[in-house]
Parts: C-alpha cells; sequence; structure tokens
C-alpha cells in the first residue's frame, strides 16, 4: 500500500511540474489568471459585504459568519481550481479527439490520470489571501482550538465530496462526447454550493442535500464548526461521500467500457 | 509449446453513428430523431501472433486496422470474441498488462506540446516505474540511434513531424514493453526519416526479441520489417501469411521493364496479347508476364527493338496490393480454392 502511495505521489509531483512548466512557457495568460483569481475573490467578499450594510442577519448568520462560510467556500474553490479545474475541461476535450487513448494505456487508475493531471500553479498565488481572509474571519465568529485543528480536515471533506460529485457529473461525457454542457453544469453545482443551505428551501433543498448533495459542500462544515448540534449535516456529508465513491467507480468502469475512442 | 503473446479469436467491433442530413432543417430533425447506422468495423477476426514476430497489418482506409490497435491495447472493448494479449484481457486494464505493451500512432501524440519532449520522458519514467539508472541508459542510446540528442530539450511544437516522430517512439519504449503495436508510425515523413524509424525499430526488435504489430500504407515499412503479412478487408481478414507467399498470390507472373531509346508503336505485334503499362512519352514499358515467357520474349525485344536498360523483378508488393485492394474477390476466390483443396 505505501509503495502504491509512494507511486502516485512520485507521478503526481511530475504533474505537477510539468503542469508549472506549460503554464510558465505562457507569462501573460500565467498573470492573467492570477488577476483573474483575485477579482473573483474581491467580487464575492464585496458582494456579501455589500447586502449586510442593508440587512443584519441572512437566515440564522450575522455578517461575519456568512464572511466565514464564503472565506471557506473560497478556499475550496481556490483549491479546486489548483488542483482540478482543468482537468475537468481537458477530460471533454481528450474524449472528443480520441486523446483518452493514451491516458487510459498509463499503467494507474485512470481517474487519477484524468482528473489530477493538470494543476494550475496560478492558483497558488492567491493562496495566501484566501487562506488569510479564511483566518481572519475564523477568529471573527469565534473558533476554539478544536475548530482550528478540525478546520483542514473540513476544507479536505469538503472538496473530496465537491470533486467526486463533479467526478461522477463528468462520468456521463463517456455517453455525451461533448462535455461542454456538463461543465457548465458542474459550474452551476460549484455556484449553488458557494450559498448557505438555509437559502434554499423545500424539494430543492431536500435534493440537493440529499440525492445530489452540493449543498453539503460548504454547509456541512461551516454549521458544525459555529454550532456543534449541527453534526448530523457533517455526518450525512461523510455518508455522501462514501457511497458516491462506489457510484463513481461504478460509473466510471461503465463509462470506460462505453469509451468508443475517435477515429484516427 | 508458447503461448502466443496475441490470441485473437471471432474478435467483433461494432459501432453505431447516426445519419443527419446537411443544413440547419437537417440538425433540427436529427436533434429529435436520430437514425442509427450500425457498423461493424471488425468482423469474425482471428488473429495469433509468437515472440519475436512483426506482423504487418495492412488494408485500405477504414478496412478496421486501428480499430483491431484500440481492442489490442484495451482503449476500447470488443463487441464479440475472444482476446489475450499477454494472456490478459486486455480491456480489463490490469496495470501489469499496460506496463509490458506500447502503443504508437502516427497521427495522434502522448507528448505534451508545450515542453520538451525530456519533461514527458521523465513523467513516464515514474508512470512506468523505470529506475534512474536504466532511464538515462534508455534515453542515452534510443537518442543517439535516432540522432535527437540535441532535441530533447527544445518543445515538442518547434519540433518537425519526423523529429516528434522519433520522440514518440522513444516515449513508447521507454518502459521496455514485450509488445508493440504501431499504428502508422511513418505517416507524413520524407524518405529519410521512414527510413531512419524503420531502422531504428528493426534495431530495437533484434535487440529485444519483442512481438510487433505495424499497420501503414507505405510497403517499404513492410517490406523492412515484416516477416507476416495479415490483410484486411472491411474488417475480415483477407490474407494471413509470408511476405513471398503474398507475393504469389497473383501468381507466379514476372514484371519485366523495358526502356527504349525512342517512342515505340503500341500496336508493334511484340506487345499485342500482353499485360502492359507504359509511360506518356512511349519510351518506357511494364509487362506482367508468365515466368515461362521471360526469357523468350526479353530475348525478342533486345533483339527487335532499341532497348536502353531493361530489369526484371518479381511482381512489386505494392502492384500486389493495389491489385487486391482493387479486386477483393481474388482474396475470396483463394480463400475458396484453398479449402477445396
Amino acid at each position: 500500500m505505501l509503495k502504491k502511495l509512494s507511486h502516485y505521489w512520485d507521478v503526481y509531483k511530475k504533474f505537477v511540474s510539468t503542469s508549472v512548466s506549460v503554464e510558465t512557457s505562457f507569462r501573460t495568460s500565467f498573470i492573467l489568471l492570477i488577476f483573474m483569481d483575485f477579482f473573483f475573490f474581491f467580487s464575492s467578499i464585496g458582494s456579501v459585504s455589500f447586502i449586510f450594510d442593508h440587512v443584519v442577519n441572512i437566515g440564522p448568520w450575522e455578517k461575519n459568519q456568512l464572511l466565514f462560510f464564503l472565506t471557506f467556500m473560497l478556499m475550496i474553490d481556490n483549491l479546486h481550481m489548483m488542483i482540478f479545474s482543468q482537468s475537468f475541461w481537458e477530460f471533454s476535450f481528450h474524449i472528443k479527439t480520441g486523446q483518452l487513448d493514451y491516458v487510459i494505456l498509463k499503467p494507474m487508475n485512470t481517474i487519477f490520470s484524468v482528473f489530477f493531471r493538470h494543476f494550475r500553479a496560478s492558483s497558488l498565488f492567491n493562496t495566501p489571501l484566501f487562506l488569510g481572509y479564511l483566518i481572519y474571519y475564523g477568529i471573527q465568529v469565534n473558533l476554539t482550538a478544536f475548530d482550528w485543528v478540525m478546520l483542514p480536515f473540513l476544507i479536505v471533506l469538503s472538496l473530496a465530496l465537491l470533486v467526486v460529485i463533479e467526478f461522477i457529473l463528468s462520468t456521463s461525457m463517456f455517453w455525451l462526447t461533448d462535455g461542454m454542457g456538463i461543465n457548465f453544469l458542474r459550474m452551476q453545482m460549484q455556484q449553488l454550493a458557494r450559498w448557505p443551505n438555509f437559502i434554499y428551501q423545500g424539494l430543492i433543498r431536500k435534493v440537493l442535500t440529499v440525492v445530489l448533495p452540493i449543498l453539503l459542500v460548504g454547509s456541512g462544515p461551516v454549521h458544525f464548526l459555529l454550532d456543534k448540534n449541527a453534526w448530523q449535516l457533517l455526518a450525512t456529508m461523510v455518508v455522501a461521500l462514501v457511497i458516491l465513491t462506489f457510484v463513481l467507480l461504478a460509473t466510471w468502469k461503465v463509462g470506460l467500457r462505453r469509451y468508443d475512442s475517435a477515429s484516427s | 509449446m508458447t503461448t502466443p503473446l496475441i490470441k485473437a479469436h471471432g474478435l467483433r467491433k461494432q459501432f453505431i453513428s447516426y445519419k443527419k442530413n446537411p443544413g440547419i432543417m437537417g440538425s433540427f430533425t436529427s436533434f429529435f430523431k436520430r437514425n442509427p447506422v450500425y457498423k461493424d468495423a471488425v468482423k469474425g477476426f482471428n488473429l495469433e501472433v509468437n515472440k519475436g514476430e512483426i506482423v504487418g497489418l495492412l488494408g485500405p482506409n477504414g478496412a478496421g486496422k486501428t480499430t483491431l490497435m484500440k481492442m489490442f491495447t484495451g482503449i476500447i472493448v470488443p463487441t464479440e470474441g475472444e482476446l489475450k494479449i499477454l494472456g490478459s484481457n486486455p480491456w480489463e486494464r490490469d496495470k501489469n498488462f499496460r506496463k509490458r505493451i506500447a502503443l504508437v500512432m502516427g497521427q495522434k501524440s502522448q507528448l505534451w506540446w508545450d515542453i520538451p519532449a525530456m519533461d514527458s520522458f521523465l513523467l513516464l519514467q515514474k508512470y512506468y516505474e523505470v529506475s534512474n539508472d536504466h532511464f538515462k541508459q534508455r534515453i542515452d542510446k534510443m537518442s543517439s540511434l535516432l540522432g535527437v540528442e540535441e532535441l530533447l530539450h527544445i518543445h515538442v511544437r518547434k519540433l518537425s513531424l519526423g523529429e516528434r516522430m522519433k520522440m514518440e517512439l522513444m516515449a513508447s519504449l521507454l518502459h521496455n514493453p514485450e509488445v508493440i503495436f504501431l499504428d502508422e508510425p511513418t505517416i507524413g515523413l520524407d524518405l529519410v526519416a521512414q527510413e531512419n524509424i524503420r531502422n531504428f525499430i528493426k534495431d530495437y526488435h533484434r535487440e529485444t526479441d519483442c512481438g510487433i504489430i505495424i499497420t501503414s500504407h507505405y510497403m517499404q515499412d513492410v517490406n523492412a520489417l515484416c516477416d507476416r503479412l495479415v490483410l484486411i478487408f472491411d474488417g475480415e481478414k483477407g490474407y494471413d501469411g509470408t511476405l513471398e507467399d503474398f507475393e504469389d498470390i497473383l501468381g507466379s507472373d514476372k514484371s519485366v521493364s523495358f526502356s527504349f531509346k525512342e517512342a515505340q508503336n503500341l500496336e508493334h505485334p511484340l506487345f499485342q496479347g500482353l499485360d502492359t503499362t507504359w509511360n506518356d512519352e512511349r519510351t518506357n514499358v511494364d509487362i506482367r508476364l508468365p515466368e515461362e515467357d521471360l526469357c523468350l520474349l526479353s530475348a525478342k525485344i533486345i533483339s527487335d527493338l532499341p532497348v536502353e536498360d531493361f530489369a526484371t523483378e518479381k511482381l512489386p508488393i505494392e502492384r500486389v496490393m493495389k491489385e487486391l485492394m482493387n479486386n477483393p474477390e481474388i482474396l475470396r476466390q483463394r480463400r475458396g480454392s484453398l479449402k477445396s483443396v
């Protein structure tokens, strides 16, 4: 097991180094991406701050609580952009052009080869900013020592749930071939998750919590950190992650068998 | 008795596409109603390849060669039939199986376009768990054989097609595969580059005794590399045998060509009733004739006409191939007559 992990880690390090090598070949694009992330971050924070200039609470949360939630989600978004984002777009391109052929041939798990392949180094430059704001708002909402210890694990858990849902959605590209619609659907899912679950009501909230548990991504951990009585959401999140991982493995296997490759 | 490297029995692959009429109306119609088109790209294909064999898989465009290669490597799953490569089902994609094979596609690249080839090689080293010593040794040897030592650190997008193809070969052979699938590895290359690649493949094969399946439209590739030919027409195997037997498919006819000092009269009695192909200037003729008539006719032409030069050979493989592609029923008849013997 350790040998296997070490093999995957070695390959991942090369994924990172080759991605950095590619990205830094195009300097202007590299810098523009850093600015894009930067503007996205401040426009998100600015919008919520503006709303709170006119209201005291949104749902049960006051300004600092909601901004803590938002910075938590922006942190997830930053990691997502860095580790996974580009691979989703490349995947649809690879299916369409048949470039996936070579990925399938590699002696590794294909989910790993497909979705961990592209690392976006430009996002790394904004990570200290995202992290700094998360810590700042964590202090504002009085996180305890236990909460601070839990925080990194909860970030990983949230990111894992988000990407597993996205992996499953992306698997449908084996059937659809064109990935544009799926990729935009994925982005809308991320958009939904950037607001706390109490924004949504009734059936939509139930569906997005139980069937396609995108609302758990941010709301599960943040509700738990702000109120330990909300542990059920966190537990649901763990259960959902386990179930969805099995769903992913099964659908991926079927999808690979369905892959036709493009003609030469 | 050794287990064959490749054993395929009754292999079939069906693809489904749909017909779409042109224009915006066609687009709307096909959006709501699809008319599926089922096509068997490969049907009832059998093949056995043993260790050390180099097999040329030939056929016209769309015959099913690449589909076969993709099934052999586990990229796509056969609709029907049995297939074992190195004792494994390729589409189960066992890690050890994938470490023992390699695929080179002349029309697709596994190298990263925006980085030097060496960076891709280093990634492949990690993928295939090749030790540092072995990696260095392989890179040094292959780059020197292919004459690309100076190009290893150049961005792939800056390389010529021939240079890139050499890098593709290096990338595929870094892990010492036991079976290599080469899908048109010399396509689009100039004659020198083609020869370099062929020589490299020959050297590699001599050194490792690996099994190689190669598809190509260039008969020079086949002549230089293959011991055995497999012909595929419309998804079905048309011929499986040695190069020598293949050349005899159209009989034991010979091909003799004469160059004349001046233009000749095509109606000359010597040429009547013969299978001839003249050039536009009527100064050169290729004649296909039975082996037993060769000496007599050649002597007559040389003595009666102003011959400048002449050469004779068995029917070139290219000519046999061309004739079979135009008349695939020759093979069906041949199979029928072999069965009846």
